[in-house]
């Protein structure tokens, strides 16, 4: 039976679900590859009468290989997350083996088993949306299989006891009723969509007691962004063309604008070096954090303690977030106000000005948010936003490394050739021609680093000397790396010469879409830079990264999916928004969502999906228009999906009442097309209270209708010819014998119209 | 209750509610673990994927129960019982599935029957793939019947593990039946007879039948009632006078069997090793296969069971006979009292006596010219190509 037969097909492609998934958790292409190619090669060799299967002796040695290799990894690799990756490998391989052992239903649950452990592992490994949704479709399609197992399983038990007594028992004959395989479908759906309200209700409910940091759960695969640098790593980055969010600089009369400087968003101040670990940390931010709290109308906040509009009408940057969903709130350097699309609690670090949500709530994290900021920040302003509080002098300079000291002096003399200024402040300086004389010794020091040395992204072919701090390496021997050297080595520099700067982490935005207006930043657009103290509040960034290599990397990698990305990338932002970081705070607002009432929650949502119309609306240029176009699609939509379902009751309930669900398609649609009259007919005499028995043909039910009533077996006989014609003589009508059927048809209800009396056949 | 006839079978639908019952399977115990694994797991680590993982496997679970649970709730079956059965062949029991929901098709049903398992073997339960919602569907299950005599048919049940294989529902149906099982034929060797009724105890009888079909026999006056074919036209054309032509034709061999239970059991002559019972179920096995034997050879037969009062049987031939002669075997109670009698009545038939002895012969029983057999001798008198199967067979086991 055809319901059986699918059993086999959907285990198949529920192990190949399991394959795939856990080489997407382990971002491992190679595994990805070779997992589909064998697992669709066992179906070619093991499936079909002539299939073959690896001897059981042959499967135990590869197990047993498997087992090996997987316990060298664990050895060679150490550690809890590692065990898991090698459990994983070893599961996967296991799967694979069993793919080409002999298929009985052992075999069979023991694949399942392995399959499950599979995506499981997985589970403890990645959180990304590709896996996420694989493990939706891992789930559905496992349910599905489970209910085919019963049946087949079944069905085999019941043969197996049947064949134990061979010659004694008749075989088995498999006893089901009419339209198993649809009813099938109908209840596994049914099933399905209780699981899954079920788990979606389980993830609500589930009790939470920590908080979810998404960057240190999900790491580097979100965001290039990361809040340290790590020195030690020393292998290839990846340009990914991942997009993260996009960043309109609108100038104070309300246009968007190109900014003449690429625009450089800040994320984290890194101002502590630690030689020991070779990494650049953020040093422990004190007490002073002040909140905000932003409109619930959508309005800005000022940041700015004094009342009163800032000096001069502030330039606004727009954030729209594409994919990832941080705690950061990536921003230029001073924003003096902010806007989100939903109120958020937002904390500012008087000593960094960094942005950070400090919501208690993780649902809906800011899906798009505006700064406004001040070019030139003028000392009164930065002294508001810093809360008065004046970084102690000398506690950004000096580096630990002292063989820097001697390799900036070089630097200094080689660069200050080019310098305006000289080298060495004069002793009376005042603190303010200090600042300024390092403001421009950094600018000289950058310069002269972007002549001489190169960027590359692939730091493999560079040795690492031991006992050599990576940045005299990267200064004095390679004078080669990325952005994280090029600052690094900027700063180690500065710092030697006791000129106070840090190093700022973030993603510089120089993608400019000409035709929405904004800057895509993307995941290869995560920069470093540094931060030279020019005042008691005042920093100035300073670049030493080639922007020419960061342009030319920009251009090399473009491709046309660019242009499509951005739709998977709303999505993750979806998912790591309202999945992945849902944590007891989520649960609390989510919590509260149900108490404040469902219409607040329904007046919310249907405010959201008009702002993303909007949104939309501006994203294609519909302008004014967007609405009509909106209401016009929905309309259309909703009536072709009106349409298509009634096409598809009433074909259901014609190929029912013709009882043609197992003829071939093609004469299936004959039928329907052209023997509907009758089942018209039919109905229309069920309607007037005579029932066709199921155990009468149409002529012998005509002949019954024709003794008590001539009228209505009158007019009922032509149609039953007629459907003879079309149902067993293959008659195909044209036109006008169609219309005739109707005529026939519209005869009926007449002689139906003048006859009151029921009717009930034998 | 209940009960009415269906050709060879009884159908008896019982009116009381199934009992119903869950019981959890070696699948949904360790489906349980592994939920409790995923649910620590998912409470050990800020992993939302793990913790929805957790809520599939758990509402999995539920949903397992919720199926099933609807789906059994409509379901009512009906055992359609078989009259007789006979030992050595396959027994079919006959269930009539119902899904009475209007919506809910039940899917995976199996029936189990509660029985004597020394009486009935089950060789292949009844597995119901689908029953549609308002379909009724008929599945049957195959015994291995063990033994002769009647065997009640308690309660059965009808279970499902759908969806997943998790939770075993049952529905339990008292609805009490009985079989009755015939004694097991073996293939005689069909000359046995031959030889015990050589000799003419067939003839020649009076035929009833009326036509030219038969041997002339003679004539006799009209009676009235005659039949107006048998009228002897001729000579009532120059007599006058009404006369009958009487005709009459062979008649086959005629055996009568004489079961001989007149000793107890306990008091049977056995030698070391041998089970007094087993002889007297020999005996019986032997008297139903002269009997099975008698019927295929065309002959007339009876049976008598000396020991037990029986009702009296005459001389016939025919499958109806041949099951009623077998029901009488298979109803005999070894355990009750047994009588004197030797249950040949007195009767002055013209028949062949065989006569089947448990232990040993005794001549008295029966009239000189009888036939008498032995319970031991039944496996020499098995046709030779049967026995040495059985005996491969055997060899093999």
């Amino acid at each position: 039976m055809r319901l059986l037969r699918q059993y086999r097909f959907m285990s198949f492609v529920l192990v190949l679900l399991a394959i795939v998934a856990f080489a997407i958790a382990e971002l491992d292409f190679t595994m990805l590859f070779t997992g589909v190619v064998l697992a669709v090669l066992s179906w070619y060799v093991t499936e079909g009468p002539r299939g073959r299967t690896l001897p059981p002796w042959a499967t135990n040695i590869l197990t047993l290989g498997a087992l090996g290799l997987a316990a060298l990894d664990f050895l060679a690799s150490g550690g809890l997350a590692d065990a898991m990756e090698s459990l994983g490998r070893f599961l996967l391989w296991l799967l694979l083996i069993k793919l080409f052992s002999r298929r009985g239903e052992r075999d069979d649950r023991q694949r399942l088993s392995i399959a499950t452990m599979l995506v499981l592992v997985g589970c403890l490994e990645s959180v990304t949306l590709a896996f996420g949704l694989l493990v939706f479709a891992y789930g559905g399609v496992a349910a599905w299989t489970a209910m085919l197992y019963r049946l087949s399983h079944g069905a085999e038990t019941a043969r197996a006891s049947r064949t134990a007594a061979p010659g004694f028992a008749p075989p088995l004959e498999l006893a089901y009723g009419r339209r198993a395989a649809p009813q099938f479908r109908g209840l596994a759906s049914v099933a399905l969509l209780l699981i899954f309200a079920g788990s979606a209700l389980c993830f609500f409910l589930f009790p939470r007691f920590g908080k979810v940091r998404l960057n240190q759960l999900v790491g580097e695969s979100v965001t290039g962004f990361n809040d340290e640098i790590d020195l030690r790593r020393g292998d290839r980055i990846s340009e990914s063309r991942r997009e993260i969010f996009t960043v309109q600089w609108i100038d104070p009369a309300g246009e968007p604008v190109k900014s003449a400087r690429p625009l450089l968003l800040r994320g984290a101040v890194l101002d502590r070096y630690d030689a020991a670990q070779e990494r650049w940390m953020a040093r422990r931010s004190g007490a002073g954090t002040s909140t905000f709290r932003t409109p619930v109308d959508g309005g800005a906040v000022s940041l700015l303690r004094t009342a009163g509009e800032p000096p001069r009408p502030p330039f606004r940057a727009r954030f729209e977030m594409r994919s990832v969903a941080s705690e950061e709130l990536f921003s230029i350097y001073a924003p003096v106000g902010i806007s989100t699309s939903v109120p958020r609690t937002i904390s500012v670090d008087p000593r960094t000005l960094l942005l950070r949500d400090a919501s208690l709530d993780r649902l809906g994290r800011p899906w798009s948010y505006e700064l406004l900021v001040q070019t030139v920040p003028d000392a009164a302003t930065l002294e508001d936003l810093s809360l008065g509080r004046r970084e102690r002098e000398g506690r950004n300079s000096g580096f630990p490394v002292p063989e820097v000291a001697g390799i900036a002096r070089e630097i200094l003399a080689d660069a200050s050739r080019s310098m305006n200024v000289p080298p060495e402040p004069g002793p009376d300086a005042t603190p303010a021609e200090r600042w300024t004389h390092g403001r421009e010794v950094a600018r000289a020091i950058a310069s002269w680093m972007r002549s001489r040395f190169s960027y590359t992204t692939d730091l493999s072919m560079f040795a690492r000397v031991p006992d050599e701090d990576p940045i005299v390496s990267f200064l004095t021997r390679y004078r080669a790396g990325h952005c994280e050297y090029f600052a690094s080595g900027l700063c180690a520099v500065l710092r030697s010469l006791g000129i106070e700067s840090r190093i700022v982490t973030g993603f510089i935005a120089m993608e400019y879409d000409e035709s929405g207006r904004y800057y895509v930043v993307r995941e290869s657009n995560a920069h470093a830079w540094v931060e030279v103290r020019t005042g008691e509040h005042a920093w100035t960034a300073v670049d030493a990264t080639p922007e020419d290599s960061l342009l030319e990397i920009q251009d090399r990698n473009r491709s046309v999916a660019d242009r499509f990305r951005w739709i998977y990338s709303r999505l993750e932002f979806l998912w790591n928004s309202n999945v992945v970081a849902y944590d007891s705070g989520s649960q609390q607002e989510f919590a509260s969502r149900m108490r404040s009432g469902w219409r607040d929650a329904i007046t919310e949502r249907l405010e959201s999906v008009t702002r993303r119309m909007q949104d939309v609306a501006a994203e294609l240029s519909l302008g004014q228009a967007g609405g009509f176009w909106f209401t016009t699609v929905g309309v259309c939509l909703g009536a072709a999906g009106l349409a298509a379902l009634i096409v598809v009751v009433r074909r259901r309930r014609l190929r029912t009442a013709l009882h043609v669900e197992r003829l071939a398609p093609r004469e299936r649609r004959r039928l329907e097309r052209h023997a509907a009259f009758y089942v018209e007919a039919v109905r229309t005499l069920s309607r007037a209270g005579f029932e066709k028995p199921e155990h009468l043909s149409p002529r012998a039910y005509a002949e019954s209708l024709a003794k008590e009533h001539p009228a209505v077996g009158g007019a009922f006989h032509p149609i039953a010819e007629a459907f003879y014609r079309v149902r067993y003589g293959g008659h195909a009508p044209d036109a006008g014998e169609a219309n005739t059927h109707l005529s026939l048809v519209l005869a009926l209800r007449d002689a139906l119209a003048h006859n009151s009396r029921p009717f009930r056949a034998d | 209750m209940h009960r009415a006839r269906c050709n060879n079978a009884v159908v008896s639908a019982s009116s009381s509610r199934p009992k119903r019952s869950t019981r959890l399977l070696k699948a949904g115990v360790v489906y349980i673990v592994a939920i409790l694994a995923v649910g620590l797991a998912a409470g050990g680590r800020p992993n939302n994927l793990l913790v929805w993982t957790f809520g599939f496997l758990l509402a999995g679970l539920l949903v397992s129960g919720i199926v099933s649970g609807f789906m059994m709730m409509a379901v009512h079956a009906v055992r359609v019982e078989p009259r007789r059965g006979q030992v050595g062949q396959p027994l079919l029991i006959r269930y009539e599935i119902a899904n009475r929901s209007h919506w809910i098709p039940a899917y995976d049903l199996r029936t189990d029957e509660r029985v004597d398992a020394a009486a009935l073997a089950v060789a292949g339960p009844a597995w119901i793939m689908h029953v549609g919602p308002r379909e009724r569907l008929h599945a049957e299950a195959v015994y291995r019947p063990l033994r002769r005599g009647p065997v009640r048919l308690g309660a059965f049940e009808v279970t499902t593990a759908f969806p997943f294989g998790l939770m075993r529902k049952s529905l339990r149906f008292a609805q009490q039946g009985e079989v009755l099982i015939h004694p097991e034929i073996r293939p005689l060797r069909a000359d046995i007879l031959a030889r015990v009724t050589s000799g003419g105890v067939g003839g020649q009888r009076l035929s009833s039948r009326p036509g030219g079909f038969d041997d002339f026999f003679g004539v006799r006056e009209y009676r009235p009632g005659d039949s107006v074919r048998s009228i002897a036209w001729k000579r009532l054309a120059g007599t006058g006078q009404l006369a009958t032509i009487e005709r009459s034709r062979s008649v086959p061999p005629r055996v009568r069997v004489l079961v001989d239970l007149r000793t107890p059991t306990a008091s049977l002559r056995v030698t070391d090793g041998e089970d007094g019972r087993a002889l007297e179920e020999q005996a019986i096995v032997l008297a139903a296969s002269f009997l099975a034997l008698a019927d295929r050879l065309g002959y007339e037969y009876a049976l008598s069971v000396a020991g037990f009062e029986l009702p009296p049987v005459s001389l016939r031939k025919g499958h109806f006979h041949r099951e009623k002669l077998l029901s009488l075997l298979a109803a005999i109670d070894l355990d009750a009292p047994r009588g004197r009698g030797n249950g040949l009545g007195a009767s002055e038939e013209r028949a062949t006596v065989v006569v089947v002895h448990p232990d040993r012969t005794d001549l008295d029983i029966a009239p000189p010219d009888a036939w008498h057999f032995r319970a031991r001798e039944l496996q020499s008198l098995v046709e030779i190509a049967v026995a040495a199967a059985a005996a491969g067979a055997e060899a093999r086991t």
